[in-house]
């Protein structure tokens, strides 16, 4: 350990002691305030004690993600996501027993439908027409038993707020908060969605979702750049495709093939709720395994064979788009509970967080060759993946110009090690955020869950801060060796298209 | 008896089939489930005093984590800055907390905030200037010291000046990449007007006409303790935060702060068309004309009307028939809104390109139909339902229930007015929903903003009205040019 001054030494010395503390108190704290309880058909509850405002937030998680999908099927586990808002027999029908048997063909002439369209330059024209006719006036006459969006409307009414789910390459979420008196009212429409979901209205869904991907990635020029670039930084395993699925597979994905894939990965043992608020464990438990524990316990979800292939050589891609330029630079790292997940995160925060990191103060505030340079790790977590950085060049300046600059940071950190003042600085933050992540219910229902889903142990979460505490400038160096390497490097430039 | 007890087996008959049914059928509908037991809740209100030069303070005590917020506001903004100088507050906004005071440079604070994993961040919007600090409790002193200094001695030098500014040349170059950022932006010009300051477009030369000593007068003119709020919330007491703002904040003297007279906005909506060809698959729409005057007498009917409109999530009437029964839409939003003098009307949605000129009559229609027909029972009962039960999530958390009352009391609203809230959402009747439909939005006069791929949509735009061409290349190369 070096240290220049002896001023800047015990100044050190006061902020660690105290940091030691709050890292102590806070984990003490969570650790009283954190219930847990495992239903027989393998749903992992967690419960959080946050009696400030009479609310609280719920989420749960299916352990299933675009990196379960296969090709023809990409974006499924999102396009269920949002069937799972379209009801039950129950929620959103006026007469489930009449609108069933029309459901049924529905079903019928959607697949054929999508059979046919897929045969493209080969396809029955006449016949895709026929269908089209037939499947409008057949969802005409089913509309005549539907409930319109009706558990947003019973949530509404309740005075729920956030209602919403979302999809990732590693999970699906489902996200509702809700004033205190009304738990068993969660728990009661929950377990129909779960248990009894209805996938009315699959088709216009379909067209939403198309829309969707329009809106937040073919329109986006940094979503389009890292579609393209997680394409080529992963050649076999599926992190390579994008969670909002490809548009020729949205369009031909059918109700069937939802509903089965649903029946494979949404069972209790691949899920964990989580509950943040003013909820006392003594009423709440009986009353989510009253709901909860009808559910029957499913079979174990498939295991992902495919292990992405150690990269043998640089990868560079280009996108051209009608936009200013953008880089993207990746590098495989090995993902948590390996210590390299922690290193990579020392790394990202030494180089890019703040106003005082390496890039900013080079790139952004100095040599001003870009407006904005971040790092990241990602796509997701439950299988080895990328540090990433991502920068604005600022005009004139070009990605190649960025992309040196960043290179010559990474250089410099395989031979000269980081200073103890700016490990410790990443430490501070680190222990602050801890802090910081307790003080939304949403926030740190988010947090446990995942620890819970990918790993089977929330606890974890406390132990991640261990991790980037070990942290030394040594491990940075080898890091670095390891990973920051041209052979191992995807590089993605977007560049303005010629008119 | 015999018929007592073939009466007491049809019971047990009865109960069965019940049993059967529930069993066959799983749970009950959730609408059968009994009324919840009414919350009891107080929600805390801040402490407000005035320190002796006259800055105004919120305080709320919150134990529960070692952290504490300091959350200040002040009047100003882009409102007041000359036409010829776009952009100013936002620059000062900026480099008031990376230029540095009189005894430190921003990179000196830089460090030592971020050392200690602590923030503040300012910026300066239309009316408001907002500068926001976060620390843990045992850096409350030494950070609101850090505060007090960039809120009273900025010392804007001129290296994050020419940063700030580099910086904001770059957005204005990016800022017609995204589609719908460049509908809003092309919007706001036409609703509001190119020549007011809530529709002029900060340039790269309205940027480079502005100097140091623009942010200094801009500083001297408005930053003065009696128009300034402070709210302190978090692990600290009301006696250690009244002390040490005191002590920090004594050097700032009391002065009278005027305002340049606004522009009043008048109506510059017509009912044309305007398009914007950007080679992107959507056709990306805002639409409306002026909205109303805060504080309007009619706002809780126009919650009311916003939220069955286009506010209410799914069953909000724009979001079901658009996305939900037709697909044509990922999102639409919109309502009336309301601002210092006027706000906007407007909706907004990215549109499927070959649906587009039918969506955009759909839309219209819907516009219509709530000021032609009284909305339904359900509609308003879910709305009033909705607004009265999520009401106690504004008071999630102590510093959220701060600022909040901080705001109100800016923007001059009533003291009670979250205390009578509930009661006056109550009142609103389904005339009152229609009424305020047909005063505040007229479809004849709602401009279209629309960016997109002409060739892409379903019919030509003039199908459905007066079109005028909006050149994004041009405006881009003029942009362009001036920054060369």
């Amino acid at each position: 350990m070096k240290i220049d001054k002896k001023i800047t030494k015990s100044f050190f010395l006061v902020a660690i002691l105290l940091l030691v503390t709050c890292a102590f108190l806070f984990a003490q704290s969570l650790e009283d305030k954190v219930h847990i309880k495992k239903l027989n058909n393998g749903l992992t509850v967690i419960l959080v004690e946050r009696h400030g405002a009479p609310v609280f937030s719920t989420l749960y998680g299916f352990k299933v993600g675009s990196v379960d999908e296969q090709p023809g099927i990409t974006g499924i586990s999102h396009l269920f996501e949002h069937m799972a808002f379209k009801g039950t027999p129950k929620i959103g029908t006026s007469d489930f027993e009449k609108e069933k048997p029309i459901m049924d063909e529905v079903n019928r002439v959607g697949r054929e439908l999508s059979l046919e369209l897929l045969k493209s330059d080969q396809a029955d024209q006449e016949k895709i027409k026929k269908l089209k006719e037939e499947l409008a006036s057949l969802e005409k006459e089913q509309k005549k038993y539907i409930v319109k969006d009706e558990i947003d409307q019973i949530y509404s009414n309740a005075g729920g707020v956030g209602l919403n789910a979302g999809t990732g390459t590693d999970l699906t979420q489902y996200v509702i908060s809700l004033p205190s008196n009304r738990l068993e009212l969660f728990c009661l429409m929950e377990l129909e969605r779960i248990k009894n979901a209805v996938l009315r209205e699959f088709y216009t869904e379909r067209s939403v979702v198309q829309e969707e991907r329009k809106q937040t990635t073919e329109a986006v020029p940094m979503r389009m750049l890292n579609e393209l670039f997680m394409g080529a930084a992963f050649i076999a395993h599926p992190y390579k495709n994008p969670v909002v699925g490809w548009s020729s597979d949205i369009n031909s994905v059918t109700l069937e093939e939802a509903a089965a894939y649903k029946k494979k990965y949404y069972t209790p043992n691949n899920c964990v709720l989580a509950i943040v608020g003013d909820v006392w464990p003594e009423k709440a438990f009986p009353l989510i395994e009253k709901y909860f524990g009808e559910i029957p316990r499913g079979e174990d979800p498939p295991v992902l064979r495919t292990v992405e292939p150690a990269q043998i050589g640089e990868r560079r891609v280009k996108l051209e788009f009608a936009a200013e330029p953008l880089l993207l630079m990746g590098f495989h790292k090995q993902t948590f509970p390996n210590k390299d997940d922690a290193t990579g995160s020392t790394v990202a925060y030494v180089l890019t967080m703040g106003r005082t990191s390496r890039l900013y103060k080079d790139l952004v505030r100095d040599k001003q060759i870009a407006v904005s340079v971040s790092a990241y790790s990602g796509p997701g977590t439950r299988y080895d993946n990328l540090l990433t950085f991502s920068a604005m060049p600022r005009f004139p300046h070009t990605n190649e110009e960025v992309e040196k600059a960043i290179w010559e940071h990474l250089e410099k950190l395989k031979s000269e090690p980081v200073t103890e003042q700016e490990l410790q600085k990443v430490k501070n933050n680190i222990e602050a955020s801890y802090i910081r992540q307790m003080s939304s219910n949403m926030g740190l229902a988010m947090t446990l869950l995942r620890y819970q889903l990918f790993y089977g142990d929330w606890k974890l979460y406390l132990k991640t801060k261990e991790m980037y505490n070990a942290v030394t400038p040594d491990d940075i160096i080898q890091f670095a060796k390891k990973y920051f390497t041209v052979e191992n490097s995807t590089v993605a430039y977007l560049v303005r298209k010629a008119k | 008896m015999k018929s007592f007890k073939s009466l007491k087996y049809i019971t047990i008959i009865v109960l069965g089939l019940i049993l059967l049914h529930a069993l066959a059928f799983g749970q009950r509908h959730p609408r059968e489930l009994p009324p919840p037991e009414p919350l009891k809740f107080k929600p805390p209100k801040p402490v407000e005093f005035t320190l002796k030069n006259g800055v105004h303070v919120f305080y709320l005590e919150d134990r529960e984590l070692p952290l504490v917020y300091i959350t200040g506001m002040l009047k100003c903004g882009s409102l007041y800055e000359p036409a010829e100088k776009t952009g100013l507050a936002s620059l000062a906004g900026t480099v008031l907390r990376t230029g540095g005071t009189k005894t430190k440079t921003g990179d000196e604070i830089n460090e030592e905030l971020e050392f200690l994993g602590a923030t503040i961040e300012s910026f300066i919007s239309s009316e408001f200037a907002s500068i926001s600090a976060n620390c843990l409790k045992k850096d409350f002193k030494k950070v609101l010291e850090l505060y007090a200094d960039i809120v009273m001695n900025p010392e804007f030098r001129q290296d994050k000046i020419d940063l700030a500014k580099n910086q904001s040349k770059e957005s204005i170059r990016r800022r017609w990449d995204m589609p719908m950022q460049a509908a809003s932006v092309l919007f706001y010009e036409k609703a509001y007007g190119a020549d007011h300051p809530l529709g002029r477009r900060v340039t790269p030369k309205s940027l480079s006409l502005i100097t140091r000593q623009d942010l200094v007068d801009f500083h001297k003119k408005y930053f003065a303790p009696n128009s300034m709020s402070i709210g302190i919330c978090g692990d600290v007491s009301l006696v250690e935060a009244k002390i040490t703002l005191e002590n920090v904040l004594k050097a700032w003297k009391k002065k009278e702060v005027k305002f340049p007279e606004v522009p009043a906005l008048t109506e510059k909506a017509d009912g044309t068309i305007y398009y914007a060809y950007k080679d992107t698959p959507q056709a990306n729409i805002y639409l409306g004309h002026l909205g109303v005057r805060r504080l309007n007498p009619d706002m809780y009917k126009i919650d009311i009307m916003n939220y069955i409109l286009g506010g209410g999530g799914f069953t909000a009437r724009l979001m079901k028939e658009l996305r939900s029964n037709r697909g044509l839409t990922y999102g639409i939003y919109g309502g009336v809104f309301d601002g210092k003098d006027r706000g906007l009307f407007l909706i907004s949605s990215p549109l499927k390109a070959d649906k587009a000129v039918e969506a955009l009559g759909l839309i219209k229609d819907i516009v219509k139909g709530i000021q032609e027909n009284p909305v339904t029972d359900e509609e308003i009962s879910e709305a009033k339902n909705y607004t009265i039960n999520s009401f106690v999530f504004n008071y999630q958390t102590k510093n959220q229930i701060l600022t909040q009352y901080m705001r109100l009391k800016l923007m001059d609203y009533p003291g009670d007015f979250l205390e009578r809230y509930i009661d006056n959402i109550r009142k609103v009747a389904k005339e009152d929903v229609q009424a305020a439909a047909k005063k505040y939005m007229d479809t004849e006069k709602m401009i279209f903003l629309v960016v997109g791929d002409e060739k892409r949509f379903d019919k030509l735009l003039s199908a459905f009205g007066k079109v005028t061409t909006v050149d994004l290349a041009k405006i881009m190369a003029e942009e362009r040019g001036e920054q060369k």
